[in-house]
């Protein structure tokens, strides 16, 4: 009977070819490390907001008399709503830590190169509207940080070149963050979700076309795929049940450890909290807003900061395989920049003193460096490598991976893509 | 390498000059019945005049297992599901102090420090030179030294001061996170589920990654 149901179906609709495509046989490679787990577990994280997020809105009200007592009625008075604001709370930070890890696997192991350029620049995108619907989510419950974090941000726009005081009114809908900027955020931060599901099956589309990267930068021939499903699937679960863990732990014991006390002031824009802090995750891009004196070459130098991540493909410039795995220099300037994105995190988190606007100051300018520098040592270290010859256990790897993918070619009833 | 031993010495000095600049006197809230009863008589005593908790009726102080008489006699002929309102009106709270005295619902949550931070307030009065009362961690303060610290001189009144000061946090704690025992508890299971569950995804992972050679 299940037999006959999928052959109706299957005459109608590419169901079994598509699961066969896309996870049976979908190859992939076996030597994929953990680090390849995050893309799963931004997907789940992105489910997880979603379904909280339709439940919270049933119960939320987008009204400045309203929204903060909305929020503590979800709190006190809804079943487990204090579990649906907590696992949406914490959710919003798990999201961008599993995306960060997700990129930074990306910059070392250089899978953003040819040809996964695409790939890349599609996840910069979805990083874009991620930074979008946070920041959109976090006026909703209407704190003195919501409100103030969302006054200055909106402020920036005042940099757009001759209509910038237009701009910030355009975008509030009044003159200042109000309950039109609240509604409309509410109505922003339902939609973005969606576009963010549109974008990832486009993400997909491009991942599934260049399948993924390796830890070895080679493209491996077939006897080194295996099929996505059993295989990576099992992995894939195992990895959600360590983040699940760990995520459990920050919901049920310490949810509000990732709230800003300040936020649990309903919001008053008479009174301007000692100290505005935007949320973790936007950190080191506010400690580079704030250490450009000027404020519209501070908005350009935070919106070049997120965006040069896009221009990886075009300003690493070596051909070794593997990324920082057989490239010394590459790994080190990687590690660097590491560390002076959290010096610039803890920059933006401290109240701006004489010393810490210095620290910031050269931390951006090291931010930058690292991908200024980027093209010049990279050729260099190419060059270098290639003088003193890869490790002996890669150039094996290349060899036999060409000879294989030689054979393959000669043998034309294996179909590219087809799993041994 | 230099230059990153610079950054990271001058990041430990400024952290640690940064953490000097708040001393609280850290308190450990007690979240049982009677020690958040006996903070709910103090609150009603010595905070309710002035202060509202809007987000508590006195229906959840029932609920958590406080005395139903004592309930009864702080709402007076107010219902149960009445939240606790403060008696002073915000317009004269005004006139009072100048300032509108905050809700109390969020309080242990909404400072820096949490539970701690209204201890040491509660606990941070003195007399100052001029002999005006002061508060070490909030000068601007409007409140008066409601729990009388500023004038207590031996060591007994002191003490009996910080436990009423402990009995009003931890009420305020409670009343800032009232499900949070509950929280925990959930928390155990999920956590125990969750480790065993993920073992068996374990073990499952391992089988069927035996089958490659």
């Amino acid at each position: 009977m299940p037999n006959r149901i999928i052959k109706w179906i299957d005459h109608r609709f590419p169901l079994t070819s598509f699961v066969k495509h896309e996870l049976t046989g979908y190859p992939t490679p076996r030597n994929l490390s953990y680090l390849w787990n995050f893309g799963f577990l931004a997907g789940f994280v992105l489910m997880l907001q979603v379904a909280t997020g339709i439940f919270l809105a049933m119960h939320y009200k987008a009204d400045i008399a309203l929204s903060f007592d909305s929020i503590q009625h979800i709190m006190r008075n809804v079943n487990y709503g204090w579990l649906l604001r907590y696992m949406h709370s914490t959710g919003a930070s798990a999201f961008f830590l599993v995306i960060y890890i997700h990129m930074a696997r990306t910059l070392y192991y250089g899978s953003f190169r040819a040809p996964r350029e695409l790939l890349w620049w599609t996840g910069q995108g979805l990083l874009l509207l991620l930074m979008a619907t946070a920041f959109m989510g976090y006026l909703l419950p209407w704190g003195q940080m919501s409100f103030w974090g969302a006054t200055v941000i909106t402020n920036l726009f005042q940099a757009t070149p001759f209509y910038g005081d237009q701009v910030v009114i355009w975008l509030r809908g009044d003159y200042t963050v109000g309950d039109a900027t609240l509604s409309r955020f509410f109505a922003l931060h339902y939609l973005f979700p969606f576009l963010i599901i549109g974008a990832v099956v486009i993400h997909l589309v491009a991942l599934h076309s260049v399948k993924s990267s390796n830890p070895s930068g080679i493209d491996l021939a077939a006897k080194d795929n295996i099929p996505f499903h059993p295989y990576f699937t099992a992995k894939d679960f195992y990895g959600l049940g360590i983040f699940l863990i760990v995520f459990s732990v920050f919901v049920f014991f310490m949810p509000n450890s990732l709230i800003e006390p300040a936020n649990n002031i309903p919001a008053n824009p008479m009174q301007t909290p000692k100290h505005i802090v935007p949320e973790w995750y936007f950190l080191p891009f506010y400690a580079i807003l704030r250490s450009v004196p000027n404020m519209v070459g501070g908005v350009v130098a935070m919106g070049l900061s997120v965006m040069l991540f896009a221009f990886m493909p075009f300003l690493d410039r070596s051909r070794t395989p593997g990324g920082g795995r057989y490239r010394p220099v590459y790994r080190i300037q990687f590690y660097l920049f590491l560390l002076v994105i959290l010096v610039l995190g803890w920059v933006g988190y401290v109240p701006p003193t004489d010393l810490t606007i210095i620290i910031g100051q050269v931390a951006t300018l090291l931010y930058f460096g690292s991908f200024f520098f980027v093209p010049f040592i990279s050729k260099a270290e190419e060059r270098w490598l290639m003088k003193r010859g890869l490790p002996a256990e890669v150039t094996a790897l290349i060899e036999s991976e060409t000879l294989e993918i030689a054979k393959r070619k000669l043998n034309p009833r294996r179909r590219k893509g087809e799993v041994a | 390498m230099n230059k990153l031993i610079t950054i990271l010495a001058s990041c430990c000095i400024a952290t640690s000059v940064w953490a000097s600049e708040a001393k609280l006197e850290t308190v450990k809230v007690g979240l049982d019945v009677p020690t958040v009863e006996r903070g709910v008589g103090v609150m009603m005593d010595s905070c309710h005049s002035c202060h509202s908790m809007k987000y508590i009726k006195y229906r959840d102080l029932v609920t958590f297992g406080i005395d139903k008489q004592k309930v009864d006699a702080w709402r007076g002929d107010q219902p149960l599901d009445a939240t606790l309102l403060a008696q002073m009106s915000d317009s004269d709270a005004m006139a009072a102090y100048g300032k509108a005295p905050p809700d109390l619902s969020l309080m242990a949550k909404a400072r820096d420090g949490g539970a701690s931070y209204v201890y040491s307030y509660l606990l941070g009065y003195y007399v100052k030179p001029d002999g005006m009362p002061g508060n070490h961690l909030y000068p601007e303060t409007k409140m008066p030294d409601i729990l009388g610290m500023s004038g207590a001189t031996d060591a007994a009144q002191r003490t009996e001061i910080q436990s009423k000061a402990r009995d009003i946090v931890s009420f305020l704690a409670w009343a800032a996170d009232p499900e949070e025992q509950e929280r925990h508890r959930l928390g155990y299971y999920v956590l125990a589920y969750l480790f065993v569950l993920t073992f068996l995804l374990y073990l499952v992972k391992n089988q069927i990654w035996a089958r490659l050679k």
